[in-house]
Formats: structure tokens, C-alpha cells, sequence
């Protein structure tokens, strides 16, 4: 259900007042990164936070910084380490793959890890290959971390919150063309837990599971095409509500996945692997992925075009199946 | 080397008795270890122990000291009981880590040792992340960020340096210098000497890391200067490795060099106890014996102590809702 009764915040807003909130509920929570701390407030994001002292900028050393925010964790206090391109976590990886998603496992979880790193994710305006990148199905083939990939200003505020307050580290990825995007969001402080899908469209002919960007613009296919379409968007890759999507494919029996991705091991195939592995007979129709090819971004405008999907190809996917899935139902 | 220092005899005791705890418990860890009873690769620390344990003495159980694989002597000097680590090697429940360490992951909260890691280099940030931790609440405690002379030569470590002096942070880098990048020759690693790196961001103080009266006096400088608000510090201890990288076997690169009387920190704190009159050879036997009689009971600890059951494994998700 769309949330009402709060105002209407843009995406950049509400995680802006989700951060200021967190930091006024709790003086443990600071705020750490690259350009944390300059004028332009990371896009917005962290602009006039009320508690500036806690807002600390750094040396371009993503990796040593993640150690730096993960030692602060294992010392009390509650890091939001941010990145201003998800391509830069790669530069983190060692400490983000064997220190901070690893931690909790080694100790058996005897010492807490509240950390958030926060990476504004997606592709630009001819950016290329490494500054375009979502990367949320690589870190959720990691154990240990939460991919969170709110799609709305409402799910990007209470995922947050939740995120500061969880003891277990949390990777959170906003698409940077959703920041613009509007949506009614409570005013005072509330959470949403990890792990369930929220219907963003319905329908009964075909499961839609999309998330981030790509929720956003399978919302805008159904809609625009009037598509019997059930839309779920998992808002955490990691955990997956494998539950609510699996339930969704036995009442509808079809499943097309949308991702802004890369294809190879990443979230598309965990979902169609998954519900095949559940309800391989609930599905008459081979499940269809869409994601981006599997190859760096171009620059040039019209390999932009080709690369990367949109509404109305989603909307074209769509169609062919529920086409096939009326055919194969009028054939038996 | 004669001192006339104002060392007192509690202090000296302690240093020997961490010392000889650190020699004992590794010397039992290697001639057990070929009986595969710890299936976890050791790197034992054997010659070194005159680092960990004069930097220690004036730790307290807040200061965070973050580790990298060579754990068992900084972790037993900053106060991580024997039987805990014995069973850790055993691979029991009872371990400090539950059987999911091993080896080169160690943990005591109480002791303030909140992990180590396998990876060379990457636990220096961590130290520093202690140290801003404190600095940003007012707490009084230190990161202790303890490495080796390879783990210099990681990124990880400049951009760790460069972040604690920006800050002035309270961190204590403590470089355990013994010359070996598991079997490569510092010269074959480093085109610098790590004192004149570390100089660059922040104050250096040296000791000789085969002495613990040597490390006990210049850690108890550095981090004076760092409790009193100095900022950062780094303690070169150069030392010697007398096994291998890995393992239970002595070292043969050490073997042309080392003098195993001459080198011994332990054989020189006895030494200077013995001329200084503040302990008899009497006492330095009776301390001997009974470190091996907590080696023996931490040994039977671990013995006896359940293995964690397999289906541990599926309660304990990392994705499972936090415990209360």
C-alpha cells in the first residue's frame, strides 16, 4: 500500500531526513566519507544536517576509511560510511568483503556490527563503465551483508532507520535517478524490516520483480500499458523475500525479472533459480530476465540507448509473455 | 645490556610470567601440532614475545588492540586466558571465537581484543577506527594497530597513518619487525627502511624487540604521549622469528644468525633479574612450573570441551534477526 498521511519528500529528502533523525535519536551515529563534509552535502543528501560535528570528510582511502568506520563500530559507535559512486566500494572491497561482511561469522556474533555504507548507485549521463555501476548483486553473493535497494522516498526512509539501528552491516545503494523522484513520507521516525517484498503494482497474469531503478520504471510499463502484472519489489536484495515472490508466481504462473545489473550469478538468476527450485510446476512458461548486457557501460548516448533497458522495453517483455502465457492457456 | 632502571619487582614479574606464558604455550602448541589435534594453520611467535608483552604491561582491558594472523602473543599479553585460546586451536565451543575462528581470529571483549584478521594489513585501519571512536566521545582509551614489517608495504597502511595524523588521533601502531615477509628478506620487499615512512606522518620511538625491558620502556613513553593528548605514535620493534612463517618447524632462514641464548628475551629478562637481585633463581623456577602447569590445564580444557555441533551452523545464519 502507497503510505499516507506524511508529507511528499523527494527520494533525496527523505533519506537526507532519515540520516538527521538517526543522528539526533542517537549520539553514537556519525557520519563518515569522501566529501561527507563539502558544500554540496553528497548531492543533497547530507545537506544542513543538524549535527555537523559528527560529520567527518576523509582522504580518498575507501579501503582503510571502511576499516577505520568498521574499528569505530567494534568500538560503540553506530558509522554511516557514505560513497558518492558505488563503483568506489570496489576500491573497499578487501575491507568490505573479508572485514566487514565477515566479522559476526568469525566471532561466532559476539561482538555487534552497526555499520551502513551508503553508495549512491546507477548509471548517470554518459558516465561509462566506472561511473554507472549498481553492483547490489555482487555484495549480496557475500554472507554477512544486507543489500538494501529502496525504490520509493517511503521505503528509502524506513529502510535507513532500520539500518542504523540494526547491529549487522548494511549496505545501502540508492539509484542516483531516483533522487529527484516524490513520494509521501511520515514525518517523525518509523522503520521497515529487511526481507519483504512491497506490491508496487497489481495483476494477476505475470510476476514482476524488480527493484531499485528498475522497480520504478516496471511500475511505469505496467501502468502506462495497463498490464496485468503483479509488481514486487523486495526493497532488500539481501535478505530476499523469497517467500512473498514465490507465493506471487503460484497465484499468477509466470515470473519476469528486471534488474539493473550485471547479468552473470546476479540477482535475476538468484530469483529465477530460486523459484525454480520452488515452484518449478507453477510455471508453464520458461521465466524471462532482463538485465544489462554482460559488459562495461558505454558513453555515447545512443550506446546508452542500447544498453540499458527502460520502460517501454520492459513493457514489450511484458507483453510477449502474457501474449505466450494467453496462448499456451487458449491451447489447452 | 645494563640497566638501572627504576623497574619495579611486580612489573618484572608480570613481564616474565607474559613471556614465559606466550614461550610455553606456543612450545606445547608445536609439539602437538603434528598430531593434527588443531586443524587450524598456527603462525607461533616464538622469539617475538618481548613485543606483545612490553607493550601490554601498559595497556588496560579498554584499549582496543586489533591483530592481524600471528595472534597468540599480542592476544595472551593484552589478557586472552590460555584455556580460551587452546580451545579456539581445538576447534571447541568453549574457544574465544566458538570454533569459528580459528587460529588468526581471535576475540576477548573484556580484554579489549575485538578481533584480528587473516588478511596482512587490512586490521590497521581498525585500530585507527578505535581511535576516532574515542576521540569523537571523549572516551579514554587507545587503538592499538599491530602489525609486521610486510604489512607496510599495503596501501591499507599509509592511508591508515596519513587519516590518524590528520586527526591526531589516540592510536599506538606497533610494528613487530622481524624481518620476514613469510620467506622473503625485507630487502626483497621494501626499497625504503618503515621508521623513515612512519616519520613522515608522525612521531617514531624504537626498541629492541628481543628485549622486553627495551619495548616496556619506549611503549611506556608512546603511550604516555598518546594518553596525554600527543596524538599518534609509532614503535618499531625490530625481532626475530625463530620458526616458520607457518606452522611448527623451526625457521632455517634464522638458523645462520640466531643465537638462541642471546636472542631470547626471556633468557635476557632472567638475566637482568638474577644480577639486579629482584628475583632469585629459585622464584625463576617456580614461575617456569607453574606456566606449565596452566598450560597443562588449558591443554585438558580444550580437550574436554565439546566440538560445536554442525547444526549450529543453520541457527546461526548471519541473515537470522539480531539476538536480544
Amino acid at each position: 500500500m502507497a503510505p499516507t498521511g506524511g508529507r511528499d519528500l523527494t527520494y533525496c529528502a527523505a533519506i537526507r531526513e532519515a540520516i538527521d533523525q538517526a543522528m539526533g535519536l542517537d549520539p553514537r551515529v556519525f557520519c563518515i566519507g569522501l566529501d561527507a563534509d563539502d558544500r554540496f552535502g553528497v548531492f543533497g543528501s547530507m545537506a544542513n544536517l543538524s549535527h555537523p560535528e559528527r560529520v567527518l570528510g576523509t582522504p580518498i582511502s575507501e579501503n582503510a576509511m571502511t576499516g577505520v568506520a568498521l574499528g569505530a563500530a567494534l568500538s560503540g559507535l553506530r558509522p554511516i560510511h557514505v560513497h558518492l559512486r558505488s563503483d568506489f566500494l570496489l576500491v573497499a572491497m578487501d575491507q568490505i568483503a573479508n572485514y566487514v561482511a565477515k566479522w559476526r561469522d568469525m566471532f561466532h556474533g559476539q561482538v555487534a556490527v552497526p555499520l551502513v555504507i551508503r553508495a549512491i548507485a546507477g548509471r548517470g549521463w554518459g558516465c561509462g563503465a566506472q561511473h554507472s555501476q549498481t553492483l547490489h548483486g555482487l555484495f549480496a553473493q557475500i554472507p554477512g551483508l544486507i543489500v538494501a535497494t529502496p525504490s520509493t522516498p517511503y521505503d528509502a526512509k524506513g529502510l535507513f532507520l532500520q539500518a542504523v539501528k540494526d547491529d549487522r552491516p548494511v549496505l545501502f545503494l540508492e539509484h542516483r535517478w531516483l533522487y529527484k523522484d516524490t513520494g509521501n513520507v511520515p514525518a517523525e521516525p518509523y522503520t521497515l524490516p529487511f526481507g519483504q517484498c512491497r506490491v508496487l503494482h497489481e495483476g494477476q497474469g505475470l510476476t514482476l520483480v524488480a527493484t531499485s531503478l528498475a522497480a520504478t520504471h516496471c511500475k511505469i510499463a505496467c501502468e502506462q500499458h495497463g498490464l496485468d502484472v503483479e509488481l514486487l519489489d523486495p526493497r532488500t536484495v539481501k535478505p530476499l523475500d523469497l517467500d512473498g515472490i514465490v507465493a506471487s508466481v503460484r497465484r499468477t504462473g509466470a515470473l519476469a525479472v528486471v534488474d539493473y545489473d550485471f547479468p552473470f550469478g546476479g540477482f535475476a538468476a538468484e530469483v529465477v533459480a530460486a523459484v525454480g527450485e520452488r515452484a518449478f510446476d507453477a510455471l508453464p512458461l520458461p521465466p524471462q530476465p532482463l538485465t544489462f548486457p554482460d559488459r562495461g557501460m558505454p558513453a555515447s548516448q545512443v550506446l546508452e540507448r542500447a544498453y540499458y533497458p527502460d520502460p517501454e522495453r520492459i513493457a514489450a517483455l511484458l507483453r510477449r509473455m502474457l501474449d505466450a502465457r494467453a496462448t499456451a492457456g487458449s491451447a489447452s | 645490556m645494563e640497566r638501572t632502571t627504576t623497574l619495579q619487582r611486580a612489573d618484572a614479574l608480570w613481564l616474565l610470567r607474559r613471556l614465559r606464558l606466550i614461550r610455553q604455550a606456543s612450545e606445547r602448541i608445536a609439539k602437538l601440532y603434528p598430531s593434527n589435534v588443531m586443524a587450524t594453520p598456527v603462525h607461533l611467535c616464538i622469539g617475538q614475545e618481548a613485543v606483545p608483552v612490553g607493550v601490554c604491561r601498559h595497556l588496560r582491558d579498554t584499549d582496543k588492540l586489533f591483530l592481524g594472523h600471528r595472534t597468540h602473543g599480542p592476544a595472551l599479553a593484552k589478557g586472552l586466558p590460555l584455556p580460551k585460546l587452546f580451545a579456539e586451536l581445538y576447534g571447541r565451543t568453549t574457544g574465544c571465537s566458538h570454533g569459528f575462528g580459528g587460529s588468526m581470529h581471535v576475540l576477548d571483549l573484556e580484554h579489549g581484543l575485538p578481533g584480528s584478521s587473516a588478511i596482512v594489513g587490512g586490521s590497521i585501519a581498525l585500530g585507527v577506527g578505535a581511535g576516532l571512536a574515542s576521540k569523537l566521545v571523549g572516551g579514554d582509551w587507545l587503538g592499538v594497530s599491530w602489525f609486521g614489517d610486510a604489512a607496510t608495504n599495503a596501501g591499507v597502511f599509509h592511508e591508515s597513518l596519513n587519516f590518524a595524523a590528520l586527526r591526531r588521533l589516540p592510536v599506538l601502531f606497533v610494528c613487530e619487525d622481524n624481518g620476514l615477509s613469510n620467506v622473503m628478506p625485507k630487502a626483497q620487499h621494501s626499497a625504503t627502511d618503515i621508521v623513515s615512512l612512519a616519520r613522515q606522518f608522525m612521531p617514531t620511538l624504537a626498541a629492541d624487540g628481543t628485549d622486553v625491558l627495551s619495548v616496556y620502556e619506549r611503549a611506556g613513553e608512546a603511550i604516555a604521549r598518546i594518553r596525554a593528548g600527543e596524538g599518534p605514535m609509532f614503535l618499531h620493534c625490530p625481532t626475530k622469528r625463530w620458526m616458520k612463517h607457518q606452522g611448527h618447524e623451526p625457521c632455517d632462514l634464522a638458523a645462520a644468525t640466531l643465537d638462541r641464548e642471546r636472542d631470547c628475551p626471556i633468557h635476557k629478562l632472567e638475566k637482568f633479574l638474577c644480577r639486579s637481585g629482584l628475583a632469585t633463581r629459585a622464584e625463576l623456577a617456580e614461575i617456569a612450573a607453574d606456566v606449565e602447569s596452566e598450560v597443562d590445564a588449558a591443554v585438558r580444557f580444550a580437550e574436554q570441551s565439546p566440538f560445536p555441533p554442525p547444526g549450529l551452523l543453520e541457527a546461526c545464519r548471519a541473515l537470522e534477526p539480531p539476538r536480544p
